[in-house]
């Protein structure tokens, strides 16, 4: 392949052919193997213009290495992309960018310290000799942002934007190479439901303009309102290909995980009780939250709905002593709490599983009972701080099995398992640490409907055992099904507690948007 | 080859070479490989491999020590100085080993509480050490500290000497130098540090993830204090052991010597980045450097030459050991 920053031609030998059926994008028995393990055994895939495409599938059935065979940053062992008709080898993703397949990650990949005119042209600037051509690199980018409808400057530098803002550059970058296939792989993940709505907006204009999409999700509620076909993968293999009209969720669902799936949520068995274990009162800091008071009970899950940066994660961090409050008190079982740092908040009994699982969870380079161990090491050694092995290691595995989490060994390193397994691992150094009040802030994203309900059932039993559980989610549905009351956020301050049980969607949603009347009510 | 088998070879890549080395300057030259040349190599990378377990800590906390070879010099100095002043040995070293760990104290206090970076803090404590060394000198080496105070460079264990027939002492076995057994202590007690204690986890945990380390409560701030601390407490023995064997303390001595440390470590498969690394892999480490040396000294090679062979080196092992990591 030759490296044009133009859009490819379309071979003339194809444009006698009838096009009419002739899918955009194939794939044909693809398959890839790291070491001994198969991620595809012979996989294929077909994509027609202008389609919505889901991919489906548990984490590690495969999607992700799929996505990365058909961009270009892997390289198949066996089996053919045809592209517009024709066998084609992408030997990288900037081969596979050239004729016109882009893909946005989920880890965001921009430059921080550029701006987005310049994120969005890297490699790529306009010249004028030797030297960029700013003028137009800036009308270049700002048309390139009018059309997705984003109001953010291409002067803005990338780190003083919102994780949201940054995955719209994202796209605004994959548009501008003019790709005719675009694989989003979780787009929604971080995406408030405004965004998320604008970005729809987005797909359906690329739809009108030919594009074919490539959707990679775990939400299933929102393929139902752009997705046309659905494909699931399972443990490396194809299951099936559909319309999306012609099925169900619970199918795609049963499909995923290879059996039925009778409930999202398990059943509570637990009941909060009236013992107040922590409370908080006036708690602010400066540009995050303010006034911040609520009260968790023993054995209770208290949910923290809200907009993302309405202050819920920065609340939890100022409790764990990881960002210090200006003002205000926690009281932890009556006694005042003195935290200056998350060392002191653990040894108090207080945890947080931070929701950037890869950034400021896990040490990835680790393995997996070095982690689960790391919030818990005097646990673990003897007196004089020499670790025990043996001990360590049966810790590790007592997790592994307790959560299915899914690892050859306990020595494996944390970097090689997926996504879902990894959370586990931030789970069982938690759960290991024996702590009297749990944060779990965004638990479940970007993992499996499998794994999701593990951590459901988890969530209960610890409050069972008289564990208060504060559960932060950007997720309603997950917030109804899972919390005995919930704590709305908006614009740094409480806006109501409501109890679960006598609320509703749009009530939580009426509150996170500050319309809501400032009454709490409390059961 | 598959990939285990890659990885394998990879991961020996730094002992193979060594081995290989060994091999090649043995055949070329009859005298390299006795016991009393085996003596001398050991004795030569033992100022690379105390540094170098220092900096293997440090850099396995994802920092990095450029003041050692200052720090030695002002740590020899001192306890020259104190020597001179009077002191009885064991004190002026001691004197010299405190020096050495407040230094690194100083390094460590301005990673964690000033925030400075690594690089910056210790390259300004490179000039601020070897500047004092120098001026408290006024430059000029210190002779004539007795036999005592060159007992630690020179003295060895277990040495055997019979009184031959005609009355001159017969070497049978040199012994073992004390700056041998002390890096062999050194270098086993480190590892053990390392490998088995909640201090040695904490400090890969701390140069793999700091955040996630700080949220796990780990004492970040401490863990790295530590790895300075100790860095300036092998340089200031570097400074000691070396002074003795000289016999004489120069405020200009160990020019480098951080670089042959830091070179050492990453030969070894310590990662630049942090949290990787083994101070077995530092001492073969160390001793590629030292048996390249040598060998190529008794070889006749020149010291031009020496410096680009082991530049070469060190270009190969970690472009090496950047496959095996590759993903």
């Amino acid at each position: 392949m030759s490296l044009h920053s133009a859009p490819v031609v379309a071979p003339v030998a194809n444009a006698l052919r009838p096009q009419a059926d002739e899918p955009l994008l194939r794939l044909d028995g693809i398959c890839k193997r790291f070491l001994t393990v198969t991620a595809l055994a012979n996989v294929g895939l077909e994509l027609r213009r202008g389609e919505v495409h889901a991919l489906c599938g548990e984490n590690g059935a495969g999607k992700s290495t799929l996505m990365r065979v058909m961009s270009g940053q892997l390289q198949a062992d066996e089996g053919q992309i045809v592209f517009k008709g024709e066998a084609t080898r992408f030997s990288s993703s900037r081969d596979a960018e050239a004729a016109g397949i882009a893909m946005i990650h989920q880890e965001l990949n921009l430059v921080p310290h550029l701006s987005v005119a310049e994120n969005i042209y890297l490699a790529r600037e306009p010249r004028h000799g030797l030297f960029i051509d700013r003028a137009r690199l800036h009308a270049d980018a700002r048309k390139c942002l009018a059309r997705l409808g984003i109001a953010i400057e291409p002067t803005a530098i990338v780190h003083t934007l919102s994780v949201a803002q940054r995955q719209m550059v994202e796209i605004a970058k994959a548009l501008s190479i003019d790709a005719e296939v675009l694989i989003m792989d979780e787009p929604t993940s971080s995406l408030t439901e405004s965004e998320t709505g604008q970005l729809f907006t987005v797909i359906a204009e690329l739809k009108r303009a030919g594009v074919a999409i490539v959707y990679i999700t775990h939400r299933l509620d929102e393929m139902a309102r752009i997705v046309d076909r659905v494909t699931v993968l399972r443990d490396g293999r194809h299951v099936s290909t559909d319309d999306f009209a012609a099925t169900t969720t619970d199918e795609i669902v049963e499909r995923m995980v290879g059996r039925s799936l009778d409930e999202k949520f398990p059943p509570r068995t637990s009941t909060p009780t009236s013992e107040v274990l922590m409370s908080v009162s006036g708690l602010s800091r400066r540009g995050a939250f303010s006034d911040v008071s609520f009260e968790l009970r023993r054995g209770e899950i208290l949910g923290f709905s809200g907009l993302m940066g309405a202050g819920r994660t920065e609340v939890a961090r100022a409790i764990f002593g990881a960002d210090l409050p200006d003002a205000g008190t926690v009281r932890l079982g009556g006694q005042p709490l003195r935290v200056r740092s998350p060392r002191d908040a653990i040894r108090c009994g207080i945890a947080y599983l931070s929701e950037d699982r890869k950034g400021d969870g896990l040490a990835v380079d680790m393995t997996v009972a070095q982690n689960v161990s790391l919030a818990n090491s005097a646990a673990v050694a003897n007196p004089l701080g020499f670790i025990r092995f043996g001990q360590e290691d049966a810790v590790a595995q007592r997790y592994i099995d307790s959560l299915g989490i899914r690892t050859p060994s306990t020595r494996q390193i944390v970097r090689l398992l997926s996504g879902g397994n990894q959370q586990k691992i931030v789970i069982a150094k938690w759960l290991f640490r024996d702590s009297r009040v749990l944060f779990f802030d965004e638990p479940t994203r970007g993992i499996d409907v499998g794994a999701k309900y593990a951590i459901y059932g988890l969530l209960d039993k610890l409050a069972a055992q008289g564990i208060g559980v504060v559960l932060i989610s950007s997720e309603l549905p997950e917030i109804l099904g899972m919390t005995d009351r919930v704590a709305v956020f908006h614009a740094g301050r409480i806006s109501a507690v409501l109890d679960t049980r006598k609320t509703s969607q749009e009530e939580i949603m009426h509150h996170a948007s500050g319309r809501g009347a400032v009454t709490a009510s409390t059961s | 080859m598959t990939d285990t088998q890659k990885d394998l070879f990879q991961k020996f890549a730094a002992l193979g070479s060594l081995l290989a080395l060994t091999l090649v300057f043995s055949l070329v030259s009859g005298a390299f490989l006795s016991v009393g040349n085996g003596m001398t190599v050991a004795l030569q990378v033992t100022s690379i491999a105390y540094l170098g377990i220092g900096a293997t800590c440090v850099i396995i906390t994802g920092g990095i020590d450029l003041s050692v070879g200052a720090i030695l010099a002002l740590s020899g100095v001192v306890a020259a100085m104190a020597v001179k002043a009077g002191a009885p040995v064991p004190v002026g070293m001691f004197a010299g080993l405190v020096v050495g760990a407040l230094c690194g104290a100083v390094n460590g206090l301005c990673v964690t509480v000033l925030r400075l970076p690594p690089f910056i803090a210790t390259l300004g404590m490179m000039l601020v050490a070897r500047g004092v060394a120098l001026q408290i000198t006024d430059a000029k080496a210190i002779g004539g500290l007795g036999d005592s105070f060159a007992e630690l460079g020179n003295g060895s264990l277990w040495r055997i000497v019979k009184i031959g027939t005609d009355g001159f002492p017969d070497v049978t076995f040199p012994g073992i130098p004390y700056p041998v057994m002390l890096m062999i202590v050194l270098a086993v007690a480190v590892s053990i540090l390392l490998r088995l204690t909640t201090l040695g986890r904490h400090l890969y945990a701390v140069g793999s993830n700091s955040e996630a380390a700080r949220l796990s409560g780990v004492d970040v701030r401490g863990v790295t204090l530590f790895a300075y601390v100790l860095s300036g407490l092998l340089a200031g023995l570097t400074g000691c052991v070396l002074m003795s064997r000289l016999v004489t303390a120069q405020p200009s001595e160990g020019l480098m010597y951080e670089l042959d440390a830091i070179a050492a470590a990453v030969i070894g498969g310590t990662s630049l980045s942090g949290g990787i690394g083994t101070i077995s892999g530092t001492v073969i480490g160390a001793f590629v450097i030292g048996i390249l040396r040598n060998g190529l000294n008794m070889g006749g090679v020149s010291a031009f030459i020496q410096q680009i062979i082991i530049g070469l080196v060190i270009l190969l092992t970690v472009w090496i050991d950047q496959m095996r990591h590759r993903r």
